[in-house]
């Protein structure tokens, strides 16, 4: 459906993607994740046909769509900060794109009512102005404003950023149900890891231009196949050489004291698993436990090695700072670059 | 996309047209008219001579003029700082009863200023005016010129010239972060220790900046020194007005009017590179608004009551003098005497009843809105491709767009006389000089720079995304002006085309060297009135003229600034609530 084919973007002396070979599939919703400056947004705005690449060539369903026009791409645009026209209240905003094209009046009042009604937009919000919108409202006529033109691709650069937690997470579920149901190729560009995790049917890790690696959320989260991706989605213990001696010497014995090893905090246990096969046991003191509400973070000291352990509420009782603790790791979840 | 080549501003035919009439105006009345009176100076006969050096080293007047520039520029330096700061703390800063209604009366200015206020003062205390006339009834020996000379100039242009403090000031001040004067106060620093150390540090760049454009007004001055000067202060602008009417003195005019504007150039840079080193205002993300002081001091705060309100009296009483001349006939001013019976609506009946009275007003009418109008029509166009292309073309016309800026008004309008008095190719062989044409023409050039900046800055504020989602929608460059950019700068617009009229209505610095005798500006018509007691008939009508221009300029300063002032008073409010 879409393809980066050895995309190359210099701004001036900095470039900014030195070499972008990325596919995404019909109807996916594929995401671009990353920090801040690592080229996300860079690649979106490429794809939108905003900025033209030094070198290589973008092909959208499998034509080459490098030197064609953003209005020519087929592509729909929701923006960071919504870039919703302050002139013209919310069904102008909507009917824009159809107006340019020269859409009979009638024709565009049903196709304004359609997409508002598909994003949950009242017909009274409709003849509002858009500054008389919530954050979230704004954010619906982000999106029926790209999709009303009925677009073979839809591009998101990080649009839930500007709205608070909880509005986030109830509008995450509802556009991905709206892709869903329209079934419309979306590319998503966000530096929220959970955002990319629940959302994406697959995810591209950004790092400084480049790709660290592809995969769906499961693979990404699970076996991140860089450091980079390791650090960068989900939190992490970084253990100590002296401290994956002690696992390795304890039957971890594919373990390498010389590489960097990382540990997820839910992958530290503080009750001894149902198969206890193949866990390594250690001790340490809590120096401090943090509450979260569904899960509390332990941090514990083995013998000047610092481990931190997820543990969900509900099981046994919580363990006070000072206070004994057991350890359970399957040397097999640590993961070494 | 934004772009940055300069061959693609050439596949736009409204850009190119833009770039041609752009290039063709620069050159025809920036570059060329400037060029002719510096060779016309240095190279008179195609050699390079100094003769215009030596005649300015031998003219007693001429250096004495020099000399009263720099003396009044450098008083006014200060004076101008002193009352200017004065007037915002009090307003401003301090808690002070009825601020409001200080803050009226010392922006009085704002709606009266330049040859309109000189001959204001000239009429109340000058040696025909009604002050002097009423003190002569008592005591027939005062010296009737008492206010003329160095002393009344450094008075009425320290009291005009307080306005930049008023607006620049005054903004400067509102964005101080009131958390750091909290922050000094609970650290134990008292309200004048505060005032020293954290506020007007903080407006030090500010008040740099307004300091150079006060030296820079007295520089330049040319209505107060004219007015109420006499023969014994003479400045450089007055001077070159002289000496351009004869032309035997033409190069010296010319010589005077390049120091002007090299001094102007200097001083210029000079702000831009404090500019560029200054502190701003407020580090803090979510400033928090400033809030008014109470002075502590029972004393002190009596003491500050009492100069305001001193001074408050010293800026309103004039106004309220002319609204009230204006309804006089002028043998009650010369008597110095009002009774009831004098007040009468005459002076107004006489001004719209009488063609020829009207006309100097319509004239100037016309000319500030033709002006207005055309420069910003003309710079919403330029400021968009300027903003939208940028690459070293755009860059060098921006630079030369801002040429008026640098040069004083006199220099421009010498020049543009020079220069247009015989027929040139560039404007198709046609003679300028002596036409209606040449007036509207200096003042599109002196009204490009202000417009342009804050028309520039205006399309900058607006979000790149809305351009961009306008393009992915489908809109071409033209339906994206008209439609999504347009609508969101036309209130700049329409702001910046009402302080253009305001300035340009009663203008005399260009028009004293552009005017056609037959449709004379308001400026030369007030300018007259105050020629000697023959006058004294257009005295009254002067009075009537000067109560219009200060209604229409009222209503534009509350168009523009009224509003906005009043919002952000109402949020100062709320935030001294929560």
């Amino acid at each position: 459906m879409i393809r980066f084919d050895h995309i190359e973007v210099r701004f001036g002396e900095h470039t900014a993607i030195p070499k972008l070979n990325l596919e995404v599939k019909q109807g996916e919703f594929f995401t671009l994740l990353g920090p801040s400056g690592c080229g996300k947004t860079t690649a979106l705005r490429t794809l939108a046909g905003f900025i033209e690449p030094t070198k290589g060539e973008i092909y959208i369903d499998g034509q080459a769509a490098t030197k064609l026009p953003s209005e020519k791409r087929s592509v729909g645009m929701v923006f960071q900060n919504y870039a919703l026209f302050p002139s013209m209240s919310v069904y102008e905003n909507i009917a824009f794109g159809l107006k340019v094209r020269k859409t009979k009046k009638i024709q565009t009042g049903a196709l304004v009512a359609e997409i508002a009604g598909q994003v949950e937009l009242t017909s009274e919000q409709l003849s509002k102005n858009v500054s008389e919108l919530s954050g979230g409202q704004q954010q619906r006529v982000a999106i029926a404003r790209a999709l009303v033109l009925k677009p073979r691709i839809l591009l998101l650069d990080e649009p839930l950023s500007n709205l608070d937690a909880k509005l986030r997470v109830q509008l995450r579920e509802q556009l991905k149900n709206l892709q869903r149901e329209l079934g419309i190729t979306t590319v998503y560009v966000t530096h929220d890891q959970e955002e990319a995790l629940t959302m994406s049917d697959r995810i591209a890790v950004f790092n400084h231009g480049v790709v660290e690696q592809v995969g769906t959320p499961e693979e990404i989260y699970n076996r991140s196949s860089t450091e980079f991706v390791c650090t960068f989605v989900g939190a992490m213990n970084k253990l100590s050489s002296e401290l994956v001696q002690r696992l390795q010497h304890g039957g971890g014995t594919a373990l390498h004291p010389n590489k960097a090893s990382y540990l997820r905090l839910e992958k530290v246990s503080l009750q001894p698993p149902t198969n206890a096969a193949g866990s390594i046991r250690l001790e340490g003191i809590v120096t401090e436990r943090s509450y979260h509400g569904a899960h509390s973070t332990y941090t514990i000291d083995c013998s000047g090695s610092m481990i931190r352990a997820l543990v969900p509420e509900g099981g046994a009782a919580p363990l006070p700072p000072g206070s004994r603790a057991e350890l359970h790791i399957d040397p097999s979840s640590i993961l070494q670059y | 996309m934004r772009t940055s080549s300069w061959r693609s501003m050439l596949r736009s035919p409204l850009v190119v047209i833009v770039a041609l009439v752009t290039v063709w105006f620069i050159a025809t009345f920036l570059i060329f008219p400037n060029a002719t009176l510096l060779i016309g100076t240095f190279f008179p006969d195609g050699q390079l001579s100094f003769r215009a050096f030596e005649k300015l080293a031998s003219s007693e007047r001429a250096m004495n003029s020099l000399w009263h520039s720099f003396l009044l520029a450098g008083t006014l330096a200060v004076t101008v700082n002193v009352v200017g700061i004065f007037i915002v703390l009090v307003t401003d800063y301090f808690a002070i009863r009825g601020a409001r209604v200080l803050w009226l009366g010392y922006a009085t200015t704002l709606i009266y200023g330049g040859i309109v206020l000189a001959a204001g003062y000239n009429f109340i205390y000058g040696r025909y005016g009604f002050v002097t006339n009423a003190v002569g009834n008592w005591f027939p020996d005062i010296d009737r010129d008492w206010f003329s000379g160095y002393f009344a100039v450094v008075v009425v242009m320290t009291l005009a010239t307080t306005t930049n403090h008023m607006l620049f000031l005054g903004s400067s001040l509102a964005k101080i972060d009131y958390q750091t004067i909290e922050a000094a106060r609970n650290m134990g620093a008292g309200t004048l220790r505060i005032l020293w150390r954290i506020v007007l540090p903080a407006l030090r760049p500010m008040i740099f900046a307004v300091t150079v454009l006060t030296f820079l007004t007295g520089l330049g001055a040319l209505t107060a020194p004219i007015v109420l000067g006499g023969t014994d202060f003479q400045t450089i602008a007055p001077m070159i007005l002289t000496f351009s009417k004869s032309s035997s003195s033409q190069d010296l005019a010319a010589l005077l009017a390049i120091i002007l504007g090299l001094a102007t150039i200097v001083l210029l840079a000079m702000m831009n590179r404090a500019e560029k080193s200054g502190v701003y205002f407020s580090v803090a993300k979510v400033a928090t608004p400033l809030q008014k002081q109470k002075i502590p001091n029972q004393v002190t705060n009596g003491v500050v009551h009492v100069l305001a309100y001193a001074l408050f009296v010293v800026y309103a009483t004039p106004v309220l003098l002319i609204v009230l001349f204006s309804f006089l006939d002028s043998t009650a001013i010369l008597r110095g005497m009002i009774t009831w019976d004098a007040l009468t609506l005459d002076n107004y009946a006489t001004v719209f009843g009488t063609p020829s009275v009207l006309r100097p007003f319509v004239v100037s009418v016309v000319y500030s809105a033709l002006a207005s109008a055309i420069v910003v029509i003309g710079m919403l166009f330029v400021a968009r491709v300027l903003q939208k292309y940028r690459n070293p073309v755009t860059g060098l016309l921006e630079y030369l767009l801002h040429i008026p800026w640098i040069l004083p008004t006199i220099l421009i309008a010498l020049a543009l006389v020079m220069t247009f008095d015989r027929p040139q190719a560039l404007v198709g062989g046609q003679v300028l000089t002596g036409t209606t044409s040449l007036l509207l023409v200096a003042y599109i050039i002196v009204k490009i720079p202000f417009t342009l900046r804050l028309l520039k800055a205006a399309f900058a504020s607006v979000p790149e995304s809305l351009e961009d989602a306008a393009r992915i929608l489908g809109a071409g460059s033209m339906f994206t002006l008209r439609k999504v950019l347009f609508p969101l700068v036309i209130p700049t617009a329409a702001a910046i085309t009402a302080l253009n009229f305001n300035s340009l209505l009663d203008d005399y610095d260009a028009a004293v060297f552009l005017y056609h005798p037959l449709y004379q500006p308001l400026g030369i018509a007030i300018k007259a009135s105050t020629e000697g007691e023959n006058n004294l008939d257009s005295m009254s009508i002067t009075f009537v003229y000067t109560v219009l221009l200060m209604i229409i300029m009222g209503l534009a300063m509350y168009l523009v600034y009224g509003r906005s002032g009043a919002a952000t008073r109402r949020a100062r409010r709320r935030a001294s609530r929560g």
